[in-house]
């Protein structure tokens, strides 16, 4: 599903330089992206979600050398076949949690919603708890709820490749537990493959494999 | 670009932050609607001015202010000016110069002002009755249509002029007056007027008056009344009953004291016969100190060169208050794009396009912008529909 070879990335004026060799994830496979903050966690995962582009090298998500399409090209790729949770959220205050999780395919060609995916929507809601906050607003969930609003969001379009930055970072073990068993869960069901950033190694044994940047950079594969 | 995301997201943007964006909309719409506003106002005035002193082609009035002279004859303001003796505007018909029309609008009923003239003013004014009949006796009126609107008068209901002070009790007594006609409404000061003949008016003014003739009083009443005779005039004291109405029954012991030709008009309307008349009574009147012969049409073209010097100055102003609404409107803008740059950054992430991203940026300037210029757009038409109405309210 994903083949990074060759990948060199530095941000302008910053001594930073992500160095990768080769790594590959399977189609399917649930794997952890672990090291120190700093390490490149981030950008690779930017990387491989198309937004940052590497100064030299391939990154192939699904055959596809994403580093070579244009700006918008990327976008549109992104949309389609991935499904973004971020660490903070990311969701947006002037849009119910219903409106938060749909607003992908409001980004989507044309910006309608059909009958399936507002059922997707409903079905997600109510297997991550929060099927009586969808006509909410994000300033009325708690952290919790909103990460497994944000989670949902990333799921709502079955994409095939689900992309989690520490997505558990700012939670209870509780609402760790909850978001990880739904994400693996949902993912496993619909045979997507999961990257996700995580500190916790509590968490470790719950992926198929897991992948330390530090080591990567330096060439091998964990 | 995808406008129907873009659509849905600014829509709701709006929505959630109502409070600002009708904040911004109210004050942009009157960036807009003012200038705009206030010319079409300043025009509507012009107009409704213009066309009742361009339809007046000399009047006659005391030394004064000109344009005292103008408003009191034309719209029936309250005078501040000193009054003509009637004989004065005798003269000028007597002449054959001219036809002349004796105006006297000095008193009131509540805030309608009370206009003595002869019938020829209906004619000269194309004044039509829409109910009842115009003048024929002394003690009638006939009354403008916002006079009867207002008031809810109608022919056979009457009107009692107001006192000048109430405190002048040798001063003018009341005047119930029986309204006997109703104007159709002209959209000039004539429908906020009270008219009557120029006789009633100075019945007001006290100069006429009716009262218990002497001997058709009783002896007794005869004897109180009598309160010296040493030159063999009768003069009767207080006791006698004053009319404050002219009726069939009394309108007999309606007398006039003096000579008519001293009695006020506060103006009159003068109709040269033709241009050498016109000429011909503008230098007679030409003389310093003496009764004024003015065209109001040339009043109102200096009245209107000073009011549009300040209409100009007032919309350089709004004009500068309008350029610092724009600007505080672009820095509120500005300053939000800036505290929504997260947001931005979270729809790239989610894969929306860039397209998409810079027209959720102009979204709401666009909306703001837009919605204020249909706001002013519609303000302005119904000043359109408005404006006459009021400046006419105004004028009467």
């Amino acid at each position: 599903m994903i083949h990074c070879e060759q990948v060199r990335f530095a941000y302008p004026g910053e001594a930073f330089v992500l160095g990768i060799e080769a790594f590959s994830v399977a189609r399917g496979e649930a794997v952890a992206l672990v090291g120190p903050s700093g390490c490149g966690k981030s950008t690779l995962m930017n990387l491989i979600s198309g937004l940052l582009v590497p100064q030299s090298g391939a990154i192939l998500v699904d055959g596809v050398e994403v580093n070579l399409f244009p700006l918008a090209a990327r976008q549109r790729f992104r949309l389609g076949m991935i499904g973004l949770v971020p660490q903070n959220f990311e969701l947006l205050d002037y849009l119910t949690v219903r409106e938060n999780i749909l607003l992908p395919f409001r980004l989507g060609a044309g910006g309608g919603i059909g009958d399936e995916a507002r059922a997707r929507c409903e079905e997600l809601a109510e297997r991550a708890g929060i099927a009586s906050h969808l006509r909410k607003y994000p300033d009325q969930l708690s952290q919790g709820e909103r990460q497994r609003a944000a989670l949902c969001r990333g799921l709502v379009t079955a994409a095939p490749l689900i992309l989690a930055d520490e997505p558990t970072g700012n939670l209870d073990p509780e609402n760790q537990d909850r978001i990880v068993s739904l994400m693996l869960e949902e993912a496993r069901e619909i045979g997507a493959t999961v990257l996700m950033i995580t500190h916790d190694p509590l968490l470790l044994p719950r992926f198929d494999r897991t992948i330390d940047v530090p080591a990567l950079r330096k060439g091998g594969v964990a | 670009m995808n406008a129907g995301g873009v659509w849905f997201l600014g829509r709701r943007y709006l929505g959630r932050n109502r409070a600002k964006t009708a904040l911004l909309v109210a004050a942009f719409s009157l960036v807009w609607l003012l200038p705009a506003g206030i010319a079409l106002v300043v025009g509507k005035v012009e107009e409704q001015l213009r066309a009742r002193a361009a339809g007046t082609p000399l009047l006659l009035g005391q030394a004064g202010s000109p344009l005292e002279l103008v408003f009191n004859g034309l719209y029936f303001t309250k005078p501040a000016i000193a009054t003509l003796p009637y004989g004065g505007t005798e003269a000028i018909a007597a002449d054959g110069l001219a036809t002349v029309i004796p105006l006297y609008a000095r008193y009131a009923a509540a805030d309608h002002r009370i206009v003595g003239t002869t019938l020829d003013y209906f004619d000269f004014r194309g004044l039509e009755i829409r109910e009842g009949r115009g003048l024929i006796d002394l003690g009638e009126c006939v009354v403008g249509s916002g006079v009867a609107a207002q008031n809810g008068i109608v022919p056979g209901d009457s009107v009692i002029s107001t006192p000048e002070t109430l405190f002048d009790l040798a001063g003018v007594y009341p005047l119930k007056m029986k309204v006997v006609g109703v104007l159709a409404p002209s959209g000039t000061p004539d429908d906020a007027a009270i008219f009557v003949d120029v006789k009633t008016a100075w019945i007001i003014e006290g100069l006429g008056h009716g009262h218990e003739e002497a001997d058709k009083l009783g002896e007794e009443a005869r004897l109180a009344a009598l309160s010296g005779s040493d030159d063999g005039a009768v003069r009767l004291n207080a006791s006698v009953v004053q009319y404050n109405e002219v009726t069939e029954e009394n309108t007999d012991d309606f007398h006039f004291h003096g000579e008519i030709a001293d009695y006020p008009v506060t103006a009159a309307i003068v109709i040269p016969v033709d241009a050498k008349a016109q000429a011909l009574l503008k230098g007679r009147y030409g003389k310093a100190g003496g009764p004024q012969l003015i065209s109001p049409g040339t009043e109102m073209d200096e009245l209107f060169a000073t009011v549009f010097s300040v209409q100009d100055f007032v919309l350089r102003l709004l004009g500068a208050i309008g350029v610092a609404t724009l600007a505080i409107g672009a820095l509120v803008f500005l300053l939000s794009n800036r505290l929504r740059r997260d947001e931005f950054r979270h729809l790239r992430h989610l894969g929306a396009d860039p397209g998409t991203v810079r027209a959720l940026v102009l979204f709401e300037g666009a909306f703001v912008v837009v919605t204020s210029l249909m706001m002013a757009g519609a303000g302005l038409a119904i000043l359109r529909i408005v404006a006459p109405i009021l400046v006419r309210q105004w004028l009467a």
